[in-house]
């Protein structure tokens, strides 16, 4: 039976219950002292999200400082629950506007109860899309961003539209202006050898969209022609590939996607949701040209003293140029003092997340601008435990996207 | 309370201080729960609500609904909070009596949470919901139907049936939805009433007309329960079950499955699963129905689609014949053959289609869901292996990913290396190995000694793991040394390059039990080939009392043993040592295993090489945990906890299971016999069976390890999925398995641990007897007594009992143990020294004939009067020979 939950708790650090519901009545009122026990207060915590006490199992989820668990006794369907509670998560987010944590909790009770209600019924996950389900919760969030609207104008036929065909769009939607959003965010994750050839590089991309639009419209985003989406057993097949297409190596689509017309016409067609959403998430592996090389040497003098020198290249044309280049280098936790010298940009120490943070702002291809720092460390009596070597991360903004990209040295 | 309240803050003048008080009470207990704080002052608070909302509810003024809203907010918060506020439930329920739904709304949260422990209070409620449920508002009629449902009391059921009952009927379908999954709450609380209304018939009918489908998918929800449950106790019940199942409703489903939610979707796929199709063309329509399932962005359709695929063609053998094209049209050439193709069942297009999809849930979503589907992952790669030895890259470890995720993926990697991807993993693995975290380190290095003993580039590896030996760090020192053991089990040929190194390394350095005595045993077995062999024995030998591991002292018994009969003038010294230390040591297996070894020598000690160091065969294969059947099962069982678990479900949802030996619980209550004042019972079966039954299969793995150990033979058993068992200490037996009655089989772990008894045993060396006992016989408790009155004494006899074997009678638990070994099975024991009393059984191997034994032990005396009464009398004799010889041997290990 693909139950989800037969109850769901909310609990703070502390293991003190926030809120809970219970679904059903297989599980005792008491499970959540076995959670309490055998889980949070054992170095158990962490260790894997999904535990067996006592004939029930738990799944627990850590969201900023809270503890979401729920509780079943049958054979549940994990994937399912898990993913429950994330799209929970992003609702309930919505309705605080933005932030879900212990405070936001303790201040929207009510309003808990009734999204819990609404979003499960018996244990079975029911609708959970934000559009929907706006219609017929009759509390405000706290800090909710619907909040301009009168949340108890009674809505007439909310109910119809909660179950109809199209479940995340409302009808009768007006804007004076009608305006579409449309970011990619693409997250690259690569891996270089010490001298500089790349060993792997993978990319997860989504495209984010935002729209405001009037009546029920059927949009349609063609997708370049380069991008090829073929299988990859044909992939494998084909002896060469053409250096321009990018082969994509799966991609999911949001519901709202129609995926027979994908399949056929390879057009992504669709009716949006009302405001912000995620489109489309795909995947690369192969044939990923990267716009940037790092290229770190960390030398280590001696137990109190390292020397951190990155050059950063930018491969892309002359004309054009990256902004907001953000790159993070890593340093130990014991850093005392730093000392920089920069050819461009700025750079600074953090010492919150222990990190050089060099800051370009704009970033004109084909130049090589250089980092070198001299890092101070506190000589700790103890005997020095090796630095694990976090990977340096990049992130900027560009006419080609927005690129968080990542790289062990 | 939110800020906006502020401004809404009751008209009523004695209200300013009340509220402030609220407010601050509130915001200090904001941080610690009330429960647990007895002091906190509620009372004033609660009933200075019941005041107000006693004012409030007769006012008809402007504005009393926003007033009561706040009122009422707070009487959910405290209840949240733990306060009790079941005080002032009448007026709660006088204030709703309003047209205002958030007030509703509020106040049926209210009753939800007070009417089960209220039952009498709750009775007042009823009347209000009713009303509510036929209220113009159909989402006031929906919301006052689940509540009404989830009142969850008993003897209110009588007043569900009529709201279920036109709830159902309703034509908005936001009731009907609410009131189908009411059917399944009433089922809950009452079935009976919900079977006499015959409310599943409704939930079929508008399961297959209803135009919304929430509404379906609720109704499905709710009948695949109902007959599930329904079906243990009626055939119509397992008769409906089935037309759930069947075509006519599985298409029309199917059809549907576009405007279904995408929980809804889960949950038709889950059912489509269980769908066997007539023919080919009705898999290919249906999988190509789904295949644009697989893109879906939600985790949990991806996984259900791919159970639909996998579960479709499970029967189908044949569809990777039909040759490519017809099954996806965008799908790429067949593949080639697989080399093994009996490993799985499933057409390779399936798993290439399903294989993408796959791999983008593992790398996007939480790290919890990512291992949630990593373990599905897990299930079909050991399936079949082949089909992600390409993909191997994707289960490389990323640097902030949890432990949790990278176990597994480390898995992966262990299961998908093959010739041409090893020497990429490997060398991926042992970046591992070097990584500060050092669980990490540990099971990664575990991960190349697995692929190592799967035979792909044994040579790169052991090179490899010699280098981790060189690291000089405590943990890869141990875990490479219990892998270099395991590995020369399996290719002694590699034994001149390991011992070289693992000859430099000092014992001192080596803690951790395990690894210890993994390192004791290449010490005894190569001794040949280290130089210092005996000394570094010797030395341990005399830091006897500081090894607090039974483990290892048993372990550096046999080495010490093994390194004699190879150097006798150089370890004669160490010998002695470690035979007094362990004759005096005072763990039982310990004790018993220097005694046997010291009479084996005393004996001849030719025979004791026999014994200790016989001709060893390399392991072939490490005996796989899990037997195929267990792993069909939960792979029946995709897209469920099983497979994260890897057990299938009855092993943990089902509390009555209690596995194949549950009879011998019963024994606790059993006397057999008039005379038998205190009968005891079998302590070791049960001990077997609460093993089998109280630990996860991991733990009874290490369980397993000392019993193994018990054998002279083996080394230290392998700690991870491949344990040794008996089966393969049997192989290295060789010189010993002519003297066994049967040869152990290794079919259940309750036989391994019983392997203690037979492998330790010297019986005498000679020509097997003609009479084979049955290794497993079970009997009734009632049926021996039956028996025992039925049956003629057919021999009474005295026998003796060695002096040796007294002193080890501390227990009878010892005798039954020994007598085990030998299938010679206990049903009841009892008495103190000097006096012991046995009822024993056993049955012929062949058939079903028993023998019944009566033994009375005199310990003083070493006497034993033993009366058998037999099925079959011709045998008897031979019987007691068997038994006699049997009784002698005891004590002497």
């Amino acid at each position: 039976m693909p139950v989800a939950a037969s109850a769901i708790y909310f609990l703070n650090l502390r293991g003190d219950v926030l809120i809970n519901r219970l679904y059903r009545d297989d599980v005792g009122g008491n499970m959540v002292d076995a959670f309490r026990m055998h889980i949070m207060q054992t170095k158990e915590l962490g260790t894997c999200p999904v535990r067996q006490i006592g004939g029930c199992s738990f799944f627990y989820m850590r969201i900023s400082n809270v503890y979401i668990v729920i509780v079943v006794s049958s054979n549940a369907n994990v994937a399912c629950a898990f993913k429950f509670v994330v799209e929970a998560v992003a609702l309930f987010k919505s309705y605080f506007g933005g932030s879900f944590d212990e405070d936001a909790i303790r201040n929207n009770f009510v309003l808990i109860y009734e999204l819990l209600d609404e979003i499960m019924d018996f244990g079975y996950p029911q609708n959970l899309s934000p559009e929907i389900l706006k219609l017929y919760i009759t509390q405000e969030g706290v800090r909710s961003p619907f909040s301009t609207k009168p949340a108890d104008k009674p809505v007439p036929n909310a109910t119809l539209q909660v179950t109809g065909a199209v479940g995340w769009r409302r009808e009768g939607l007006v804007y004076k202006k009608n305006e579409v959003f449309l970011d990619i965010v693409e997250s690259v994750n690569l891996l270089m050898s010490s001298k500089g050839s790349v060993l792997r590089c993978d990319v997860t991309g989504k495209i984010l969209m935002k729209c405001f639009l009037s009546g029920m419209p059927d949009l349609k985003l063609g997708l370049n022609d380069k991008i090829g989406l073929e299988k990859e057993s044909q992939l494998k097949s084909r002896p060469t590939k053409s250096g321009k297409t990018i082969e994509l190596d799966d991609v999911t689509f949001h519901q709202c996607v129609n995926l027979t017309r994908f399949n056929s016409e390879k057009t992504v067609s669709f009716v949006p949701p009302d405001g912000e959403f995620e489109l489309m998430k795909y995947r690369i592996t192969e044939g990923v040209n990267l716009p940037f090389r790092v290229l770190p040497t960390i030398k280590e003098l001696g137990r109190t003293r390292m020397e951190v020198n990155v050059k950063v290249k930018s491969v892309f044309g002359a004309k054009m140029f990256a902004l907001g280049v953000v790159i993070k280098i890593p340093v130990p936790k014991q850093t005392a003092k730093t000392s920089f010298q920069v050819t461009s940009g700025r750079a600074k120490y953090n010492a919150s997340i222990d990190c050089l943070v060099w800051k370009i702002r704009k970033f004109p291809g084909q130049t090589e601008p250089t980092l070198s720092a001299e890092v101070e460390l506190i000589s700790t009596i103890a005997e020095k435990k090796s630095w694990t070597r976090p990977p340096i991360q990049m992130e900027f903004q560009g006419n080609m996207g927005y690129i968080n990209m990542s790289q062990i040295p | 309370m939110a800020p906006p309240d502020q401004s809404h803050r009751s008209p009523s003048p004695s209200q300013p201080s009340g509220t402030a008080r609220a407010e601050s009470n509130g915001t200090g207990n904001s941080n610690s729960n009330p429960k647990s704080n007895p002091n906190f002052d509620s009372k004033g608070e609660v009933s200075d609500l019941k005041m107000q909302l006693r004012q409030l509810a007769g006012s008809r003024a402007q504005g009393t609904d926003d007033s009561k809203r706040e009122l009422f907010k707070k009487v959910i918060s405290y209840m949240t909070i733990g306060i009790d506020v079941s005080s002032v439930f009448s007026e709660m329920v006088m204030c709703s009596a309003t047209s205002d739904i958030v007030l509703k709304k509020m106040c049926y949260l209210y009753v939800g949470n007070y009417a089960r422990y209220n039952p009498d209070l709750s009775l007042l409620t009823i009347n209000f919901l009713q009303r509510d449920c036929k209220d113009e508002d159909p989402m006031i009629r929906g919301l006052a139907l689940r509540s009404l449902c989830t009142l969850r009391v008993a003897n209110l059921v009588e007043y569900l049936v009529g709201p279920l009952g036109s709830g159902l009927k309703d034509g908005n379908s936001y009731v009907r939805m609410v009131a189908a999954v009411g059917v399944l709450k009433l089922y809950h609380i009452s079935s009976s009433t919900c079977m006499d209304a015959d409310f599943p018939v409704t939930l079929k009918h508008l399961m297959l007309n209803d135009p919304d489908a929430q509404v379906v998918a609720n109704c499905l929800c709710a009948l695949q329960e109902i007959w599930s449950l329904e079906a243990t106790t009626s055939d119509e019940a397992s008769r409906e079950r089935e037309v759930l199942l069947s075509k006519p409703v599985i298409y029309y489903l199917l059809n549907r499955i576009k405007e279904f939610s995408e929980w809804a979707q889960c949950i038709v796929l889950e059912l489509v699963s269980k769908y066997v199709p007539t023919d080919s063309n009705e898999i290919f329509d249906i999988m190509n129905l789904l295949e644009d399932r697989l893109q879906h962005a939600n985790g949990a359709v991806v996984l259900a689609t791919v159970k639909v695929f996998l579960q479709l063609t499970l029967s189908m053998t044949d569809t990777h014949q039909q040759g490519p094209g017809k099954l996806f049209i965008v799908q790429g050439q067949h593949q080639g053959p697989l080399q093994d193709p009996q490993h799985y069942l499933h057409p390779v297009q399936v798993y290439e289609r399903i294989k993408a999809p796959l791999l983008t849930q593992v790398s996007s979503g939480s790290p919890e869901q990512s291992y949630a589907v990593l373990s599905h992952l897990h299930l079909l790669v050991m399936r079949a292996p082949i089909l992600f030895s390409t993909d191997y890259k994707h289960f490389y470890c990323q640097y902030n990913e949890p432990f949790y995720v990278k176990k597994l993926k480390l898995e992966m990697l262990t299961a998908v290396a093959n010739e041409s991807n090893t020497y990429e993993i490997v060398t991926e693995l042992c970046e591992y190995a070097a990584n500060v975290d050092i669980p990490m380190a540990r099971e990664s290095i575990r991960a190349v000694g697995k692929i190592a003993l799967q035979q792909y580039d044994v040579n790169a590896i052991v090179d490899r793991l010699l280098q981790f030996l060189e690291m000089e760090k405590d943990y890869v020192t141990a875990e490479t040394l219990v892998l270099v053991k395991d590995l020369l089990r399996k290719y002694p040929q590699w034994s001149h390059d390991c011992i070289a190194v693992v000859g430099n390394i000092s014992s001192k350095n080596v803690q951790e039990p395990k690894a210890k005595a993994a390192l004791i045993w290449m010490l005894g077995e190569y001794a040949q080939d280290m130089q210092d062999a005996p000394y570094v024995l010797e030395s341990l030998a005399e830091n006897w009392d500081d090894e607090h591991s039974a483990e290892v002292r048993l372990h550096l018994l046999t080495a010490v043993l093994k390194c004699f009969l190879r150097r006798p003038p150089e370890t004669q010294k160490a010998l002695g040592a470690a035979l007094a230390a362990g004759l005096s040591d005072f763990h039982q297996d310990v004790h018993d295993r220097a005694l046997f070894y010291y009479r084996l020598l005393q004996y001849k000690v030719s025979v004791a090489e026999r014994v200790a160091n016989p001709p060893k065969q390399a392991v072939s294969v490490f005996a796989d945990t899990q037997s195929s059947e267990i792993k069909d099962r939960i792979f029946d069982e995709f897209n469920s906890l099983a497979v994260v678990y890897q057990k299938p479900s009855y092993m943990f949802t089902d509390k009555e299971h209690r596995g194949p030996f549950a009879f011998s619980e019963e024994l606790g209550n059993l006397s057999i016999g008039a005379e038998s004042a205190e009968n005891i019972v079998s302590a070791q079966r049960v001990e077997a069976n609460d093993q089998d039954l109280l630990l996860s299969t991991s733990e009874k793995e290490e369980s397993r390890g000392p019993s193994n150990n018990g054998s002279a033979y083996s080394a230290p058993s392998y700690d991870s999925s491949a344990p040794l068992v008996a089966s393969h200490a049997q192989s290295e037996l060789v010189s010993l398995d002519q003297t066994l009655p049967q040869a152990p089989q290794a079919s259940s772990a309750f036989d391994d641990l019983l392997g203690l008894g037979f492998a330790v045993t010297p019986a005498p060396a000679a020509s097997p007897p003609p009479l084979r006992l049955n290794a497993k016989a079970v009997l009734d408790p009632n049926t021996f007594q039956q028996k025992w009155r039925q049956l003629p004494v057919s021999t009474s006899q005295e026998g003796s009992i060695t002096p040796q074997g007294v002193a080890a009678l501390t227990t009878p638990q010892a005798l039954l143990r020994h007598m085990q070994g030998h299938f010679i099975h206990c049903i009841a024991s009892g008495g103190q020294a000097p006096n012991f009393k046995f009822f024993f059984f056993a049955q012929k191997a062949e058939e079903s004939s028993t023998f019944l034994v009566e033994c009375i032990i005199n310990s003083s005396s070493c006497k034993a009067q033993i009366k058998i009464k037999a099925d079959d009398q011709g045998s008897s004799h031979a019987f007691v020979a068997l038994f006699q010889s049997a009784l002698s041997s005891f004590g002497m290990s």
